[in-house]
């Protein structure tokens, strides 16, 4: 026996080794009920001790070099090359005054617009809170886009916060250590947003492809789709809030594996292969400030009056409207309750005479014919027995017919 | 040149290297493997944590410490992604196994022998991580066979340089 592992050590320790590997590899893979694979842990809270360690043994070093260049940048940016630097000031503080005068004009464009929004009752939410970090590493495989920035669960970071710069969304917050953390960047296989297209309001899931470009798939071929439509997140997927720009369509190429549908490459609107500062949105509440509240819960005080004060017109109105005189049929009955015959006789008053409208009376007419009003038919007027002529003509000379009053009718 | 005979092979003696490389070369991979695609965007063709399993796993003619050095590096790589903790180490350790296997029978002093196993094992590595990612796991992976091929270009360039640089740093009696 001792010989057999003496001569087969070396392919037992690699099995035993890729044995306990596989082990951990199927552990950590799930079957979903749709019957697909997945490897989404079922408590996303924990991180992986292996992944701690990775990440404390590569993050420091990365950090170090990070400093060292930001400090060598920082000494050139800041002591050596200062030429020219007080034209720039001059022209900078231009910039800053006109710039003023534009927010404070724009600032009271978004309050207000906040506030009819709020009014409104609309759910859609502000990037409240961002925290600025800088991207100090990356995963070092080609199949797995996420990358490492400095911040983590020590300034508030968390899983599933989104990740953008000013030109755009760059991915999620995938793993958080104590000091730097793990972004799932959006050109990622594995990543999705929900996204849609501004002008042709199509939504579809945005994801990386094998080569790291960014695709929106599961749309259904739409002739209107076409290159440079702006792409913006659509708020669906509880990561990026809606309205963020992703970036523009640059083609349309069919789907490889279902027909009729297509896939649209979109070119990003961040530059995701040359990330060097980023923005992790750490909160997303209505963007109110206390006086901003104040001011919602005056507007809100002001709306229950309005309210009530339409609510005292409509009753002053009906009210007044059952005092005013009113067209009624003379010949109706009365209102039982007003004109019922016990309750006269009990009471010995007359019964108030129904008000009747003055009625507007017609000029006789000058030559009346069968169509004047009133003009009923005679005897003389019905039609003749077949073969005898009327003589319509005749009879008014003989009798004339005596203009009647037009008959009310009500 | 007999690179193949035994008794050449046993002619030839085990490297050693200081404890400092041993322990810092690894993690000096892993960084820079984790620091370099940050500034070569999508140019990054090169694996250097396989290619340090390889070297150490040639020079020491030992594939128990070439299974042992590409699992470790394999599984941290792993770790430094969001995929599956193993994929990698699985590729790496049958990587580090052969390539001390190979060690024991051939000449490692010749460098075009291990720029050659260098480029051969870049490619296994790959298809026993495509292997596993999809047959194995099930899980869906878009594969570029280009992109693999010109980083077993790239780990080949890289080894024409950093082998020399390694076998300087080793003990010479």
């Amino acid at each position: 026996m001792e010989s057999f592992f003496a001569r087969y050590r070396n392919l037992l320790v690699l099995l035993a080794i890729l044995l306990a590997q596989i082990i951990g590899l199927a552990v950590q893979v799930h079957r979903t009920v749709s019957g697909r694979n997945t490897l989404d842990a079922p408590d996303e809270s924990s991180v992986r001790l292996i992944r701690l360690w990775a990440d404390a043994v590569v993050t420091p070093p990365e950090q170090l070099f990070h400093a060292a260049k930001m400090g060598t940048g920082s000494l050139w940016v800041d002591y050596l090359d200062l030429r020219q630097v007080r034209e720039q000031n001059k022209d900078l503080q231009k910039t800053i005054d006109r710039l003023r005068l534009e927010q404070a004009e724009l600032l009271e464009d978004a309050k207000q617009g906040q506030r009819l929004q709020s009014l409104m009752a609309f759910q859609e939410k502000y990037i409240y809170k961002t925290v600025a970090a800088q991207a100090i590493g990356s995963s070092g495989s080609d199949s797995s886009r996420v990358f490492y920035i400095n911040k983590g669960s020590a300034e508030g970071l968390d899983r599933d916060m989104a990740v953008m710069t000013a030109d755009g969304i760059v991915g999620k917050v995938r793993e958080v250590y104590p000091h730097s953390a793990q972004v799932l960047a959006i050109n990622d296989q594995t990543s999705g947003a929900g996204v849609i297209l501004e002008t042709t309001r199509l939504r579809g899931i945005l994801r990386g492809n094998a080569n790291g470009r960014l695709q929106i798939v599961g749309l259904l071929a739409d002739q209107r789709i076409q290159s440079g439509e702006k792409v913006l997140t659509a708020g669906g997927d509880l990561i990026f809030p809606r309205g963020l720009p992703v970036g523009v369509v640059d083609k349309v190429v069919p789907d490889p594996d279902r027909d009729s549908f297509i896939d649209v490459i979109v070119k990003p609107a961040a530059h995701l292969n040359q990330l060097d500062e980023v923005l992790v949105i750490t909160s997303t509440e209505p963007r109110f400030s206390t006086e901003q509240q104040q001011d919602l819960a005056t507007s809100e005080t002001l709306k229950g009056a309005e309210a009530d004060a339409i609510k005292q017109q409509q009753k002053a109105s009906q009210i007044m409207a059952e005092r005013l005189p009113g067209l009624t049929d003379p010949n109706a009955p009365p209102p039982a309750a007003a004109t019922t015959p016990g309750q006269t006789a009990q009471s010995g008053q007359t019964p108030a005479a129904p008000v009747v409208p003055p009625t507007p009376k017609l000029l006789p007419a000058r030559r009346p014919d069968r169509f004047t009003p009133g003009a009923a038919p005679s005897p003389e007027a019905s039609p003749a027995p077949p073969g005898e002529e009327s003589k319509p003509e005749a009879k008014p000379a003989q009798k004339p017919e005596k203009p009647t009053q037009p008959r009310r009718n009500l | 040149m007999n690179v193949l005979g035994p008794d050449y092979r046993r002619d030839l003696g085990v490297r050693h290297y200081p404890l400092l490389v041993y322990a810092m070369t690894p993690i000096a991979a892993l960084v820079l493997q984790a620091l370099l695609p940050r500034f070569l965007h999508d140019y990054a063709w090169f694996d250097l944590p396989l290619l340090v399993t390889i070297y150490f796993a040639l020079a020491r003619r030992d594939p128990i410490q070439g299974t042992l050095m590409g699992s470790g590096l394999g599984l941290f790589e792993d770790a430094l992604t969001q995929h599956a903790i193993g994929v990698n180490g699985v590729a790496k350790t049958v990587a580090g196994f052969l390539a001390g296997s190979v060690g024991v029978r051939i000449d490692v002093e010749n460098h075009t022998i291990r720029l050659l196993l260098t480029f051969l094992l870049s490619i296994l590595c790959s298809a026993i991580y495509v292997f596993i990612y999809r047959v194995l796991l099930g899980l869906e992976l878009e594969w570029n066979w280009l992109a693999e091929l010109m980083k077993s270009v790239g780990n080949v360039a890289i080894a024409a340089v950093l082998f020399p640089l390694l076998d300087r740093a080793q003990i010479r009696e």
